[in-house]
């Protein structure tokens, strides 16, 4: 099956989800905040590689996100950038650190 | 189970606004490609999840894809999230970061928000009236006798009410206006309302019985800027005191609505008056308007 984004295979993200799941949340409010999460990562993880893209190597990018072209971004990203890999799960782990102390303070709340 | 709910309302609040944050520097640095690839997007097929989700800017009408090829993308993410941190980050940039009285300016550009993102046209002075403040902290107030007998257990009119509401009690004695009424016009007006200083408001000295007047149910628009829920209200009694660092008072239902509580965790909300001369808006909740989102 295809994965969802592109770099869907060396992000995860279930450490968020099982974090979420022992706390007594509705359904509802469960999806609300992993659809959160989805989304700042997603943004998080396109801010960083655009980064490191020039003018016209963004535009050849987007296309391809737009178009599902996961071989075709990891191409162009392995051409035009250094370690990109790392940098994406470094930029995620980051972020994942953070959402998990929200979770903590959170879980502090009265 | 209140805790609960606190816990739910505290991640999605500091995340949406974290969103909101991501969103604006996306496109604050990549905004020349990401621009391109919208007007790219109007005209081929490009409907991904993942480009779906770069394409809405805070502030400015929401990309829209082809429908048929957002349809079966756009359920996956959240939408009404999205509107929401468009609010939030907008008031964001307006709101002071202590809870202090605004600037003309600064009231002139959170009425613009208001119109933009909820359709209407809300005002800190109207008709040269203004109170104390327009952005303060809310505490909790009681619900009100609507007629003379009005008892806790004749309050509701209906049981869903009763079991939300019944917990904040009643005052003992009838809010600054006097009794409510009985019709459904008072029914609404004693649900959605607030208490306001309008004691401390300007001019109240020497032209009380005149202003007394004009704030005799006067409609209002109040918003929790950090959540971006907004309800339509009316004045319905006055307070509180200035001793107890709140600035105006809001009925159980207000606060239940706008997740606001009193005590240490108490917030701030923005209370404008709403200009709507032929009373066509409707008191309580306040969606966001989709057309102007």
């Amino acid at each position: 099956m295809k994965k969802k984004h592109f770099y869907s295979h060396i992000v995860e993200t279930s450490s968020i989800s099982l974090s979420l799941g022992d706390m007594d949340l509705l359904q509802q409010e469960r999806k609300d905040l992993l659809t959160l999460v989805e989304i700042n990562m997603h943004k998080t993880i396109m801010d960083l590689v655009l980064s490191h893209l020039s003018a016209e190597d963004k535009k050849a990018f987007l296309l391809h996100v737009a178009n599902d072209h996961h071989e075709r971004i990891w191409n162009l990203l392995k051409e035009k950038t250094e370690n990109i890999e790392e940098k994406i799960q470094k930029a995620a782990n980051d972020l994942q650190k953070n959402l998990h102390k929200d979770i903590a303070d959170a879980k502090k709340k009265q | 189970m209140g805790s609960q709910r606190a816990q739910y309302t505290h991640l999605r609040d500091r995340w949406t606004q974290q969103h909101a944050t991501l969103h604006g520097r996306l496109w604050e640095k990549h905004k020349e490609a990401l621009e391109w690839m919208q007007k790219k997007s109007q005209h081929a097929a490009v409907g991904s999840l993942g480009a779906f989700m770069l394409f809405a800017m805070p502030g400015k009408q929401e990309f829209t894809m082809p429908k048929m090829l957002t349809a079966n993308v756009s359920a996956d993410i959240g939408k009404d999230i999205d509107k929401k941190a468009f609010v939030i980050s907008d008031l964001s940039k307006i709101v002071p970061e202590t809870v202090e009285p605004l600037s003309d300016s600064e009231e002139k550009q959170i009425a613009n928000v208001f119109a933009r993102y909820y359709g209407v046209n809300a005002t800190a002075e109207l008709e040269g009236k203004r109170l104390n403040r327009s952005y303060g902290y809310i505490g909790a107030e009681q619900h009100l006798k609507r007629f003379e007998g009005d008892t806790m257990e004749g309050h509701f009119d209906n049981p869903d009410d009763a079991t939300k509401y019944y917990s904040s009690g009643m005052a003992p004695g009838r809010g600054a206006w006097g009794y409510f009424g009985t019709d459904e016009q008072a029914i609404q007006r004693e649900k959605y309302y607030i208490a306001v200083q309008s004691f401390l408001s300007p001019g109240w000295q020497g032209n009380s019985k005149e202003l007394y007047g004009f704030f005799k149910y006067r409609k209002m628009l109040v918003v929790n800027p950090q959540n971006g829920k907004a309800m339509v209200v009316v004045i319905g009694d006055a307070g509180p005191a200035a001793w107890t660092g709140k600035h105006l008072g809001g009925s159980p239902e207000v606060m239940k609505y706008l997740e606001r509580v009193d005590g240490r965790q108490k917030g701030p909300v923005l209370y404008f008056f709403l200009d709507d001369p032929d009373d066509k808006i409707p008191l309580g909740p306040l969606p966001l308007a989709d057309a102007n989102v």
